[in-house]
């Protein structure tokens, strides 16, 4: 008895919310509509399963332990492409975050294109622009550096500037009282109070790079996705595994490490 | 004391000694790796810049985008977003199934809480992309594997972000409801999504955002949509059709962003 009166939902009527089964009942109908055009058909994943199988039995081969250190090298060049591509979009976006805060930039007009080339820079997403730079410089870890810290500029340029027009004024007047020019100012008044969250973003961008850095070789622009492509086009289902499991442990390895550190800043500034 | 040094003293005595700054040295170092790193990869930067006039060259290729076969585009944009779609709808069941799982306070054992949170964190560390590839190769090219590629990997995500707010309720919604003799699933249901409601709607459309992006990309390993074409066409040089096709992505994905950002608002 009890028990019936009690579960209701947290409404007057005691019913999901209105616009909640609106929602899905509209999600539902959008559902129906597409699964024509992708194709979904839940019989082939029954009838396909003995292929899973199959596949997957293959991927437990036993690895092949002399492509350890090639698969070393290749560990090494992704994480190298990371902290290099984060680096220099960090001295990019540096400068940049300025002409794209209101308070900082010296024109409206600077400030608005400013924001508009971040946006543009990150509203692609990494593989395109991989795809374009390999196409222009060829292959190798250049165009995956690049294609890492273009889009890399574009979030933390947005992300730097934002948190620049929340700066305190107080330290900004003070300064100029004592006759600060323009870059002193900037460098000494804005920038310490926006560290903080700048190295929070990059920590973030660093860790979402890694992640990036690991599928940027299926384009031909370095790393360890190289590797996998070829494994997978040549079946060589021994060295699948040993790539798939380094790409989890460095993944993961990062994951760890940057919550510690994002867990030390953020104590630090309390 | 009259020493020459008695001055020098008193100073020691009233100011502490200056923190030794030993950023530069920090600074110095992380530069040296830089270059060192550079070396290892076998990067240029010397020969880029030489070629900064090719770049504007090569740039300037792109400048007559190619709209002749633009409903074959949309075709295509439009089944990229069916995949997203899909893919995040798949996402948020299994999220839906797991998440309630992995919080520690509607978890029933300590040890399917500890292995749920671990399968999460597998989820999510493998990429999409990557994941599209396997399935691709297990079960055929087409859509259907770039929408489980999207949805294993992004329903790690879902699964975490609803676990933390699971975990984040008020102890008495749990509790009132657990005191009528509600079981798991009753107390999920009536205490649980009820509560955080706002927070997956919050998710579920960023995830969307993401899927959508995502999706774009995902024809490079055969998994459908609209990354293929752009892939064969930016292979085939045909720089006419790659403008057009990148200018339909930016323009979607900008659209996209702003709806989404829309949506959040009017729910917030």
């Amino acid at each position: 008895m009890t028990s019936v009166m009690s579960l209701r939902w947290p409404t007057p009527s005691g019913l999901p919310p209105f616009h909640l089964i609106g929602g899905l009942l509209i999600l539902l109908i959008l559902l129906a509509l597409s699964a024509p055009m992708v194709e979904v058909d839940p019989l082939r994943l029954i009838t396909s399963l003995d292929r899973i199988f199959e596949f997957s039995g293959k991927l437990f081969a036993a690895p092949d332990w002399t492509y350890l250190p090639q698969l070393l090298t290749k560990l090494l060049e992704t994480v190298e492409m990371t902290l290099l591509g984060t680096a220099i979009a960090c001295a990019i976006s540096l400068p940049l975050g300025f002409l794209a805060a209101r308070n900082t930039s010296p024109h409206p007009v600077i400030y608005r294109l400013t924001r508009d080339l971040l946006s543009l820079m990150r509203s692609l997403p990494e593989l395109v622009w991989a795809l374009i730079f390999v196409s222009a410089v060829g292959l190798g870890p250049l165009p995956g550096v690049m294609a890492l810290a273009f889009v890399t500029v574009g979030f933390m340029g947005k992300f730097f500037a934002d948190s620049v027009e929340v700066v305190g004024i107080k330290a900004v007047e003070g300064l100029r009282a004592h006759g600060a020019n323009w870059l002193q100012v900037r460098l000494y008044a804005i920038l310490p109070q926006a560290l903080p969250d700048f190295s929070g973003i990059t920590i973030f961008m660093l860790d979402h790079n890694l992640r990036q850095a690991t599928i940027l070789g299926l384009v031909g622009a370095g790393g360890i996705g190289y590797d996998l492509v070829v494994a997978m086009r040549m079946f060589e289902y021994e060295r699948m595994l040993l790539i798939l499991l380094s790409i989890y442990l460095i993944v993961t390895l990062l994951d760890r490490i940057s919550d510690l550190v994002r867990s030390k800043i953020i104590q630090g500034h309390r | 004391m009259k020493t020459p040094h008695s001055n020098a003293y008193v100073v020691d005595k009233v100011l502490p000694r200056k923190p030794l700054n030993l950023l530069p040295l920090w600074a110095i170092a992380a530069l040296a790796l830089l270059c060192l790193m550079t070396w290892n990869l076998d990067i240029s930067f010397v020969d880029l810049f030489d070629g900064v006039g090719d770049i504007f060259e090569y740039i300037s290729r792109y400048r007559h985008p190619d709209f002749s076969d633009l409903p074959e585009y949309l075709q295509l944009m439009l089944d990229t977003l069916a995949m997203a779609l899909w893919g995040t709808v798949l996402a948020l069941v299994i999220a839906f199934i797991l998440a309630p799982l992995a919080a520690r306070n509607f978890s029933p054992y300590s040890a399917v809480y500890r292995i749920v949170r671990e399968l999460l964190n597998l989820m999510r560390s493998m990429p999409d992309l990557v994941l599209a590839l396997i399935f691709v190769a297990a079960l055929g090219l087409g859509p259907f594997p770039g929408i489980l590629a999207l949805g294993v990997h992004t329903a790690g995500y879902l699964g975490k972000f609803f676990a933390e707010s699971l975990e984040q309720i008020n102890k008495g919604i749990c509790e009132g409801v657990a005191s009528t003799g509600a079981n798991y699933s009753q107390r999920v249901m009536f205490a649980g999504w009820p509560s955080i409601l706002p927070e997956v709607f919050g998710t579920t459309l960023y995830i969307l955002d993401r899927n959508v992006r995502m999706a774009c990309i995902l024809g490079l390993v055969g998994a459908g949509g609209i990354g293929l074409k752009l892939y064969d066409s930016l292979k085939l040089f045909n720089y006419g059709q790659s403008a057009a096709l990148i200018l339909l992505i930016l323009a979607t994905l900008m659209i996209i962003d702003y709806a989404s950002s829309w949506l959040r608002r009017k729910l917030a």
